[in-house]
């Protein structure tokens, strides 16, 4: 008994090590560049949490890798690497823009599920070529959705710039560059933000900040995965295919049918990823819509270990840093290189630092298990 | 058990680093923070100006470059009236709009977004800091006017590009030119007309070939591509290759020196940023006097009468031009009286420079005739 309170100890004891751990590989860091690390630690936090609009701002940058992080766990789940989250997400985004400024004059409750379908619908069909392919001929899902990746980047482009380019932008005679976007979404397109609502509960939201309601979706979402997963026998043929796919075909479960399906479904998530963005901040689909969050969730999902709540946790630190990141950089003038340095030293160290407790955590456990069954001569549950 | 004793090993080292850097912390925080109230104190009476730059950030020897040495000039020559202080955006430049509002927020006085990306940004904060005055370099917001909070800060890119244009098929030997082009938009490409505009104006039988380098803000700090293209068009039989690339523009230059041929700079003068065995091979620059644009509107600002609306600067206001300097005098001396009359004529309305590609071909037809 003693070594399981040993171990619940250990689990709870690996984030916090690993935090310690990152701060003290930050110091160096910040050290070198002449600054002091208990002021740069103590503004991050202090700036990340004692504002509110740094909160509700830290739950907005979580919201895009909340999605991203799940729709990554889905594919690791069943033992493939869906790194096309990222190409998935921007096909979702402007299938979504296109749906919300190309239809005019439906109302609100008509539109905007409409234009969020046509997100999740524009993920799904992008990671439908790689699983074809995959399962169909058995190419490599990791080299075709990279690949897939560069063609959305090239094709969004393209339909930005030129097919569907908003030429009503004005210049000044001529003079001077208009954004390369597409045309604005109407308002019965755009994701309420949570102020309203929030306001209920007396708390009251500054007006440039754009938590909208596809956080409190994203949460849902993460629910709605861990049911599947955990409570449905397709979400137990996923996990059979990711643990042992020739079992699983043994046991009669066919992997080609979970494949397809299973990621059809990361498709479709990921294709949720930029709508927050799009349809709360932007109001627009452009040349500098946000990039990476298909790649960073693929940080999300690990540091989470694919599981949905250690994935909603862990988007939110990331939201955290990057809060953090532009308090140091306008407060203590710390610059953009070295936050990006700080941010990677973190998420290394975390994923490092579980990676060697769990490991270790396994051993106990199975010593344990040994002892027991020992003992008890029983096998242990 | 290994296992565990080295986790403990390894415990107290960390604690015992911990604690080292703890100890050095606490012999710098005094004197940041004294740093820190003096700035404070002063900040009282000084104007606050704050700058955001656009992707390549700081050290792109170009574009950011050249907005940075008009904020330093505008620094030392109203050392007692005002501070500065600039940021740099993340990767993907999306936290644009939340250091204009953090500057906006720490009671900055005057807050310049450098780029035309900032357009959308600086609209939205503009309306919530009615009282913070905003510049945009060569973006353009509607329905300004003098009372507005912001200033627009535009140039006539493609008047200096005729210049250097016309500059380039002068000395050209081959009858063949190139020009290089960060990220595909609409301002780059009036750089790319102009110059082509100058090009068939000098000999309409010239051959002018035109790459981009990317299609994201990427492609403004691409010298490696940059390069690659340079090296690609010199091949082809170009002996003087114009960019506007920002940061990539340094892997043209290179290039334009490993070949031995020409490459015309971008935005600041070039031939004073680069390395001095790059130099015999840098033609000119088309400067854009984003420096000039900076300085001017801080010294509004500080002398009291800052303008709101739109400010454009041309060959005619010396906003943009080509550059003459001491590298590159013997050079251009020949040709210099041409680019000088040519000049006059844009200045006069005599040559009305094309300012996109639909224009151009009009542009070219009447060169035909």
């Amino acid at each position: 008994m003693k070594k399981r309170y040993y171990i619940v100890m250990l689990r709870i004891l690996a984030p916090v090590l690993a935090i310690v751990l990152s701060a003290l590989i930050s110091s160096a860091v910040i050290l070198a560049i002449g600054k002091s690390p208990l002021q740069v630690f103590y503004t991050i936090f202090k700036f990340s949490l004692s504002r509110l609009d740094s909160i509700a701002i830290i739950l907005y940058n979580a919201t895009p890798l909340i999605f991203s992080g799940l729709a990554v766990s889905i594919g690791f789940r069943m033992g493939l690497f869906n790194i096309g989250v990222e190409g998935q997400y921007l096909i979702g985004a402007f299938f979504a823009a296109l749906a919300g400024f190309a239809i005019k004059g439906l109302p609100v409750f008509v539109h905007l599920p409409l234009v969020i379908l046509c997100g999740a619908l524009g993920g799904m069909l992008w990671s439908f070529i790689p699983i074809y392919l995959k399962v169909k001929r058995g190419v490599h899902e990791v080299i075709s959705t990279i690949m897939l990746n560069y063609i959305s980047y090239s094709l969004i482009h393209y339909l930005i710039a030129d097919v569907f380019l908003d030429r009503s932008q004005k210049l000044v005679e001529g003079l001077g560059g208009i954004l390369t976007r597409t045309p604005k979404l109407p308002p019965s397109a755009l994701m309420p933000k949570l102020h309203v609502f929030l306001g209920l509960f007396g708390i009251q939201l500054p007006r440039h900040v754009y938590l909208n309601w596809f956080f409190p979706l994203g949460l849902l979402m993460a629910y709605l995965i861990y049911y599947l997963l955990m409570h449905t026998p397709f979400g137990f043929e996923i996990r059979s295919v990711g643990q042992n796919p020739e079992a699983a075909r043994t046991a009669g479960i066919k992997p080609e049918r979970v494949y397809m399906a299973g990621f059809l479904l990361s498709g479709a998530v990921a294709g949720l990823v930029g709508l927050s963005d799009l349809l709360s901040y932007f109001g627009y689909m452009d040349l500098d819509f946000p990039r990476n969050y298909g790649f960073d969730g693929i940080a999300v999902a690990l540091i989470g270990q694919n599981n949905p709540l250690g994935i909603v946790l862990s988007a939110i630190l990331f939201g955290f840093l990057k809060r953090g990141a532009e308090g140091i950089q306008t407060q203590l003038n710390v610059p953009m290189d070295t936050i990006v340095i700080l941010q990677a030293v973190m998420i290394m160290s975390i994923v490092v630092i579980t990676k060697v407790m769990n490991d270790y955590i396994k051993r106990l456990e199975r010593k344990e298990s040994v002892i027991c069954s020992s003992q008890n001569s029983s096998l242990p549950a | 058990m290994k296992a565990r004793k080295i986790l403990a090993a390894s415990l107290v080292l960390l604690l015992i680093m911990a604690m080292l850097a703890g100890c050095s912390n606490q012999s710098n925080q005094p004197q940041e923070q004294q740093n820190q109230g003096a700035q404070e104190s002063q900040s009282g009476e000084k104007l606050k100006i704050g700058l955001v730059f656009d992707v390549g950030g700081r050290g792109d020897l170009s574009f950011n470059d050249s907005a940075y040495a008009g904020l330093e000039r505008a620094a030392k020559d109203f050392a007692d009236k005002i501070e500065v202080d600039y940021k740099e955006p993340s990767e993907g430049g999306q936290d644009r709009e939340q250091l204009l509002r953090l500057l906006a927020e720490n009671g900055f006085d005057l807050i310049f977004g450098v780029g035309f990306l900032f357009t959308e940004h600086i609209q939205k904060v503009a309306q919530e800091f009615p009282d913070v005055k905003f510049a945009l370099i060569d973006g353009a917001i509607d329905g300004l006017d003098e009372n507005s909070n912001i200033a627009c800060l535009l140039f006539k890119e493609h008047e200096g590009s005729f210049l250097v244009g016309a500059a380039a098929a002068m000395k050209s030997k081959t009858g063949k030119i190139g020009f290089v082009g960060g990220m595909k938009t609409p301002i780059i490409e009036r750089f790319e007309v102009g110059y082509m505009a100058g090009a068939k104006y000098i000999d309409p039988k010239i051959t002018v070939y035109s790459d981009y380098i990317g299609t994201t803000g990427d492609a403004f700090k691409d010298p490696v591509t940059g390069k690659e293209l340079a090296l690609k068009q010199f091949k082809a039989g170009a002996d003087v290759v114009y960019h506007a690339s920002g940061a990539s523009g340094v892997g043209v230059i290179e290039a334009a020196t490993l070949e031995k041929k020409f490459a015309i700079g971008v935005d600041s003068d070039q031939s004073l940023t680069v390395d001095p065995s790059q130099r015999p091979y840098i033609l000119t620059s088309m400067v854009k006097a984003v420096d000039v644009a900076v300085y001017e509107t801080i010294k509004s600002l500080v002398e009291g009468n800052f303008k709101g609306g739109y400010r454009i600067f041309g060959l005619a206001e010396n906003g943009v031009g080509y550059a003459v300097n001491d590298y590159n005098k013997d050079m251009i001396s020949d040709i210099q009286p041409k680019l000088e009359e040519l000049k006059q004529k844009i200045i006069n309305g005599e040559i009305k420079v094309p300012m996109d590609k639909k224009e151009y071909e009009e542009f070219e037809k009447s060169l035909n005739k």
